[in-house]
């Protein structure tokens, strides 16, 4: 679903010049399973995020997301995904189903099926107290449900989700997880990015360690424990990282 | 280019920026406040001042009033005239207690019957309306009576007036009523026009691009599956709408405001201002302003694009103000014509157009080449726009 060969982005910093940000990263993330990306501030995490969106281009190396090139085909990578990050904002004057509607009708999805996937997607993650009211007057946490809406609208086969619960406060990043949960029943390829030890610990299949743009370890966290016999997530990461 | 696409983003920014209030007030409120606040507040201001100025009488020292008893007395017939004692006169006109001061010198009327010259001097304040105003209705006075006197000493030596006169002199104005009308419009109504065009657009096209980038929606709408250049396409029509919104209603509530204004204005000037604009100038005033406004709205994006915030936006979009500006004002400099070079040059070309058109003159080779020359700078400007729309380190500047 996810499979990148030799990833690399390098930024041209006028201060600090050459910014490996994504160094020959190889990565492949399985439908039905939770690839979580650990790392610090930095890292290079949300770049990676970005050249799999397609909103970046690669400097060398290639990704296949979804069955599509990143490079020749990111049309169709962006039909088949849905990326959140604390970065992805909402319109502050539209209301909550306008923006959702927006979201699919970009997607190209017609009239009549849009309206009743908006239906049942505010049903779903109970929005519809707040369905008229403008993203402005609302809270974050409304908000973030927002965002998982229009993230969903197209379910896509593909989440890209960029620290979603940064910021949060516990009921809502809650509700992000079991989101995620629910989206890995549903035979969905997640990846996942954070900082936070032990939500990874909790939620993912596969865990990559990244550093310095690089990919350090990856493998379960059973393999990961075996392989640096230590059992929380936050001394194998601290071990492998070596700070 | 998808334009179903295109059509989507379009009417969602068109929502989004009629929400906006700083866009509602520059783009709608503004063109349609400003020229009647401007047309009825100046008029109201003339109307008061010419109001005033005849209801108060003005007050006159005089100095030497013995020397010149005959003209006091004329000159105290009329009422709108009153003689004010004062110890200083200078200081007194400094303190506006009179309005100006009229000396005469000694022995002023006597010399006068006995066929001899003499002068009478005027003091008065240039930089006070009241004052200027007095001086020329005290010099109106002097002629008035020195005019009596050559008339008198003529009688004397039996000579006709009209001698002193072998030409008389008459004036008639041929201007054509709608030249009149436009001669007042065709100086500010392209200024003000090309000036609204920019501010209409200025607020859509800095909210489209820093201000999304500023709250994160750029990045919201680049991981959708549209292209940039869909992106870039609804983005611009949206800033060409504002901008165009605001030429329409700023020329329709200028012409309509100069109208009754003038109209207003006119129950105090001797001369009958008559004001009438015609459809066809309007029209072609309005054609040319849409490849300017083009032009404006793809400019104001790439500079905005480029920017990280609102904040900082606004901060390259000022300067560029003054670009506009500057050559917008071109009309009020006097005796500049179109010519073929000048027909090249942006935003001047079309003042310059304008003016003429207003006044009824159409040079259809002139306006077509700046409606094609400014057409092709925009072409060029949105080529531009499409160009940083495309660049990751514009969009993800940081
Ligand atoms: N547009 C850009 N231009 C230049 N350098 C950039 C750009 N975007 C990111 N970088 C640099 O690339 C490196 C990786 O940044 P990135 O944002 O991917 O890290 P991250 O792992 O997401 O960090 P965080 O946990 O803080 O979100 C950093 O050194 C960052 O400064
Ligand atoms: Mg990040």
């Amino acid at each position: 679903m996810i499979a990148t060969s030799n990833l690399t982005k390098i930024f041209q910093d006028k201060k600090r010049g050459e910014i490996r940000a994504v160094d020959s990263v190889n990565i492949e993330c399985k439908p039905g399973r939770v690839f979580g990306l650990l790392g610090l501030n930095g890292a290079g995490k949300t770049t990676l995020m970005r050249v799999l969106s397609t909103t970046l281009k690669p400097t060398s190396g290639n990704a296949k997301v979804a069955g599509y090139d990143v490079i020749s085909q990111p049309e169709k990578v962006k039909e088949k995904i849905g990326f959140l990050s604390s970065d992805t904002g909402l319109y502050h004057r539209l209301t909550a189903e306008e923006t959702v509607s927006y979201f699919g009708r970009l997607n190209g999805m017609e009239q009549n099926i849009l309206k009743k996937r908006v239906d049942e997607i505010f049903e779903r993650f109970d929005m519809n107290e707040f369905r008229k009211r403008r993203v402005d007057k609302l809270s974050t946490g409304m908000k973030q449900k927002i965002s998982i809406a229009r993230t969903f609208i197209n379910d896509p086969e593909v989440l890209i989700l960029d620290e979603p619960t940064i910021g949060l406060d516990v009921v809502t990043s809650r509700g992000i997880i079991q989101f995620i949960k629910k989206s890995k029943q549903a035979d969905k390829c997640i990846l996942f990015s954070t900082h936070v030890m032990w939500e990874a610990q909790k939620l993912c299949d596969d865990i990559a360690i990244i550093h310095k743009g690089k990919i350090w370890e990856v493998g379960t966290l059973e393999q990961l424990r075996a392989r640096t016999g230590l059992n929380d997530l936050d001394d194998i990461f601290v071990k492998i990282v070596g700070e | 280019m998808n334009l179903r696409k295109v059509r989507i983003i379009y009417f969602k920014e068109m929502l989004e920026t009629l929400r906006d209030r700083r866009t509602l007030i520059s783009t709608i409120l503004i063109p349609i406040l400003l020229f009647p606040i401007l047309m009825f507040g100046m008029s109201a201001v003339v109307v008061t001042m010419m109001e005033k100025t005849e209801a108060e009488a003005t007050r006159v020292a005089m100095i030497g009033e013995e020397f010149a008893h005959s003209f006091v007395f004329t000159f105290l017939e009329g009422d709108d005239f009153q003689k004010v004692e004062v110890e200083d006169f200078e200081s007194a006109l400094k303190e506006k207690e009179i309005h100006a001061a009229l000396e005469f010198p000694s022995g002023f009327e006597e010399k006068l019957t006995l066929g001899e010259n003499s002068e009478a001097t005027i003091y008065y304040d240039a930089a006070e309306l009241r004052s200027s105003i007095a001086a020329e209705k005290l010099f109106d006075k002097l002629e008035h009576y020195q005019d009596s006197l050559v008339a008198e000493r003529l009688r004397d030596r039996g000579v006709e007036r009209s001698l002193l006169q072998p030409i008389k002199i008459n004036e008639e104005n041929l201007a054509s009523q709608e030249k009149m009308g436009g001669f007042m419009l065709g100086m500010f109504l392209p200024y003000m026009i090309v000036i609204l065009a920019m501010v209409g657009a200025m607020y859509p096209a800095i909210d489209l691009t820093a201000g999304e980038k500023e709250r994160g929606t750029l990045e919201t709408i680049l991981v959708t599956p549209v292209s940039r250049l869909d992106i870039a396409t609804g983005k611009f029509l949206t800033v060409l709408t504002a901008s165009l919104i605001t030429i329409l209603l700023s020329t329709a509530s200028m012409s309509l405001s100069a109208s009754l204004g003038f109209a207003q204005m006119s129950q105090f000037s001797s001369e009958q201002v008559p004001f009438i604009i015609k459809p066809l100038p309007i029209i072609l005033l309005l054609l040319l302003m849409l490849p300017l406004a083009a032009l404006f709205s793809s400019a104001l994006l790439s500079v905005s694009l480029f920017a990280k915030s609102y904040k900082e936006a606004q901060s390259y979009v000022s300067p560029l103000m003054f670009v506009v500006i500057l050559p917008a004002m071109i009309n009020f400099i006097p005796g500049i014509e179109l010519n073929w070079g000048l027909a090249f040059v942006p935003i001047v070309n079309i003042s310059l157009a304008a003016r003429e058109v207003l006044l009824g003159t159409f040079r259809w080779e002139f306006i077509g080449l700046i409606f094609v020359s400014t057409f092709i700078y925009a072409s060029l400007s949105i080529f531009v726009t499409k160009q940083l729309f495309e660049k990751e380190d514009v969009l993800f500047r940081t």
